[in-house]
């Protein structure tokens, strides 16, 4: 393919090629800082087709596929082939990654301890994150969290942060211009920004650590606390994991163990600042 | 509240008692019936009137068997 | 480029030692792309390769053990629901390489489970399977009439909780297809396996094989399928393959694939027809980002597969309905 780059994320490396320059030269501009891969081998491959003979020039059309593909994923116009790059490799590590289980979550690290985010989009789990990235702790991940098979630590996986709608203002007033990538407005989930992770956490993308807490929040409610029992985390994680069947009995041993050592809350709050207010707190309960 | 991992179907089972009971109890293997079933656990548990716990059982093996957990022996 | 190379490590994994970053992507992606990852990981086994490497070719390993497992255990389940038939239920193609543990079953990537049953009993095992939770996937009237009254199966069933497919077949080819294999023949002489569970004898094997890649089809997967012949060529007695290829009409599409595999994966030494190159080449049809090429010789092949299927006439009312329906092919 005419266009190409490969990037390192955590354990994972992925090769992308597009046939267009444009997602590509974004990625290399917003991936600079990130360590520069080993070598060329690559776990994945990501392609960025034309989604027809003539839709190459004629009103660009992205198909997004790769060594794992949807055959009917919709299309993506041009302008937003940064996210179509993102969303790429999101089905790579969704349907091909066994090295981990892998949760759809956010994580967050302090003091060698992670506090591991988990609900469905719009809970509020990436923009959590973000902001606490941005108040001491050291941000991990907004789209996947993993967790060795062996071990039960909690592994980075610091992509591009991706914030919608209301997100993006919040993160842009935070954090300088040059973390922040381009908007692409009337996406199928509305406005998208990409935020670049802080350098020391992008860093660190080797370093784990374990679990202490499992939060399922809740965006746009008042304000609640309550403790989630064994039996509700583990279904609710199976329902979050992509991989939990495809793993078999390690993912199974995996999981029992985290729903075991790990207590789990769900949060409910009405804005950021409360959610940030209501994490601190919980954190310090439980030293 | 048990959690079960099926080997042979890589399903995952939650399963309440009495259920991970009848299962320990058909350990051995060989082929027991409802009956037998009941024998084993009223020696470990207090089933209360048997009539109405050799149902309960019964029902329950028909359960587990359309789970895929347990076979009826040819 | 095309997918050489796949084929090359396949035949001879040693070719791999001297491998370089981005000849290791370009197999990777071809391998997956035609589903013979599980199959290289086998074959490459505990040859040193780059780490890296080795964390792909181990989680391919592990992938096709856990496919395994389940499309035995969704055989098992099919056993148990039509057990009261009483009728030999046969396992066809990936399922029951691995229940025969067929050399042609290491590391192979298993999709859906097909099974032969007599064409008598079609109604029946119909109804059996619905009573044990399987239900149906299309549910356009064209096409659910043009299975049951052409094809040699019923259309695609689903399991409601297990989410994974049955087809269930009659015959191995078309009704309309130009040859007639003796599918009462294939079910009587059918080998018992585990569980009440039936495979087809090996040269049954091969002929049904045979007759999905060259008969029945546009080839798609087709180096994966060629290379399951490949593996069942070695262990059957040529002769006893060539009478039973005879009695079912098959005895071209059989020389055809000796020659094929051999020419891919064996010593190379038979001749080739012309034919024969075109249909490499059809095989061949995939570059180092995983990427179908060549689409005007696939778009042929696909032509091909449907005028296989039927007679011309139908054939083309049949395209017509589609187009109207809004179906384009690739």
């Amino acid at each position: 393919m005419k266009h190409r780059i490969t990037l390192s994320i955590g354990p994972a490396t992925f090769r992308i090629g597009s046939a267009w320059p444009d997602p590509i030269r974004e990625l290399k501009h917003l991936y600079a800082d990130y360590p520069a891969p080993a070598d060329d081998f690559a776990d994945f491959t990501v392609r960025l087709e034309p989604a027809g003979a003539l839709r190459r020039w004629l009103r660009p059309s992205i198909f997004i596929t790769g060594d794992h593909g949807l055959a009917d994923a919709a299309p993506m116009s041009l302008p937003h082939g940064l996210l179509a790059a993102e969303m790429g490799m999101n089905l790579q590590m969704a349907l091909g990654w066994r090295r981990h289980l892998l949760l759809h979550a956010s994580s967050v690290e302090k003091n060698g301890r992670v506090l591991v985010m988990t609900g469905e989009s719009g809970s509020g789990k990436s923009t959590l994150a973000a902001q606490l990235g941005e108040r001491g702790w050291r941000l991990m991940g907004d789209e996947f969290a993993l967790l060795d098979l062996a071990t039960g630590v909690v592994l980075p996986f610091p992509r591009l942060v991706s914030l919608k709608n209301r997100a993006i203002g919040v993160m842009a007033a935070e954090v300088p211009a040059e973390r922040m990538g381009p908007l692409m407005a009337g996406t199928a989930k509305g406005d998208i920004r990409h935020m670049v992770p802080r350098a020391e956490a992008v860093a660190r993308m080797d370093e784990g650590a374990s679990p202490a807490l499992l939060l399922f929040p809740r965006f746009g409610h008042a304000p609640d606390i309550r403790s989630v029992g064994h039996g509700e985390t583990f279904m609710r994680l199976t329902q979050a994991s992509t991989n939990y069947v495809a793993l078999g009995e390690p993912g199974f041993t995996a999981l029992t163990r985290f729903v075991k050592t790990v207590p789990a809350k769900a949060i409910d709050f009405p804005s950021g600042n409360e959610a940030i207010a209501m994490v601190e707190r919980l954190w310090e309960q439980r030293a | 509240m048990v959690l079960l991992y099926h080997r042979p179907s890589g399903q995952t089972h939650m399963v309440i008692s009495p259920v991970p009971e009848i299962l320990a109890a058909l350990k051995d293997s060989a082929p027991a019936s409802a009956q037998i079933l009941y024998e084993r656990l009223s020696r470990l548990y207090d089933l209360g009137p048997a009539d109405t716990a050799l149902a309960e059982i019964e029902g329950h093996l028909v359960n587990m068997t359309a789970l895929g957990l347990i076979r009826t022996a040819a | 480029m095309n997918a050489l190379p796949l084929v090359c490590a396949l035949r001879e994994p040693g070719t791999v030692a001297a491998f370089g970053a981005e000849q290791w992507n370009m197999l990777i992606a071809m391998a997956r792309a035609e589903r013979l990852i599980g199959t290289l990981a086998v074959r490459i086994g505990d040859m040193p390769v780059p780490e890296a490497v080795r964390f792909v070719l181990a989680d391919a390993r592990l992938d096709a053990e856990r496919e395994a497992r389940q499309a035995l255990w969704e055989a098992d389940r099919a056993a148990v629901a039509l057990k009261p038939l009483g009728l030999r239920v046969v396992l066809l193609k990936g399922t029951a390489y691995a229940a025969a543990r067929l050399k042609a079953g290491e590391g192979r990537f298993i999709g859906d489970l097909d099974i032969l049953v007599p064409r008598n009993a079609m109604a029946e095992v119909e109804k059996y399977l619905m009573a044990a939770g399987w239900e149906w996937v299309k549910a356009d009237p064209y096409d659910d009439a043009y299975y049951r009254q052409w094809m040699h199966e019923l259309p695609p069933m689903i399991h409601q909780e297990r989410d994974r497919m049955i087809d269930v077949h009659h015959t191995i080819l078309p009704l309309t297809a130009r040859q007639t294999p003796d599918a009462g023949a294939m079910i009587a002489d059918a080998i018992s396996v585990t569980g009440g569970l039936y495979v087809l004898s090996p040269e049954d094997r091969i002929c049904h094989a045979v007759a999905h890649l060259l008969a029945d089809g546009d080839l798609a997967g087709g180096l994966r399928n060629l290379w399951d012949i490949y593996c069942l060529l070695g262990e059957v007695d040529a002769g006893a393959l060539e009478t039973r290829a005879g009695r079912h009409g098959l005895s071209r599409h059989v020389r055809q694939a000796r020659r094929l595999a051999d020419a891919l994966y064996g010593e190379g030494r038979r001749r080739l027809t012309p034919w024969d190159r075109i249909v490499i080449a059809r095989l061949l049809a995939r570059d180092g980002w995983g990427r179908e090429t060549r689409k005007g010789l696939r778009f042929a092949f696909y032509l091909r597969s449907h005028w296989l299927r039927m007679p011309p006439m139908m054939l083309a009312r049949h395209l017509f309905t589609k187009w109207r329906k809004g179906h384009r092919p690739v």
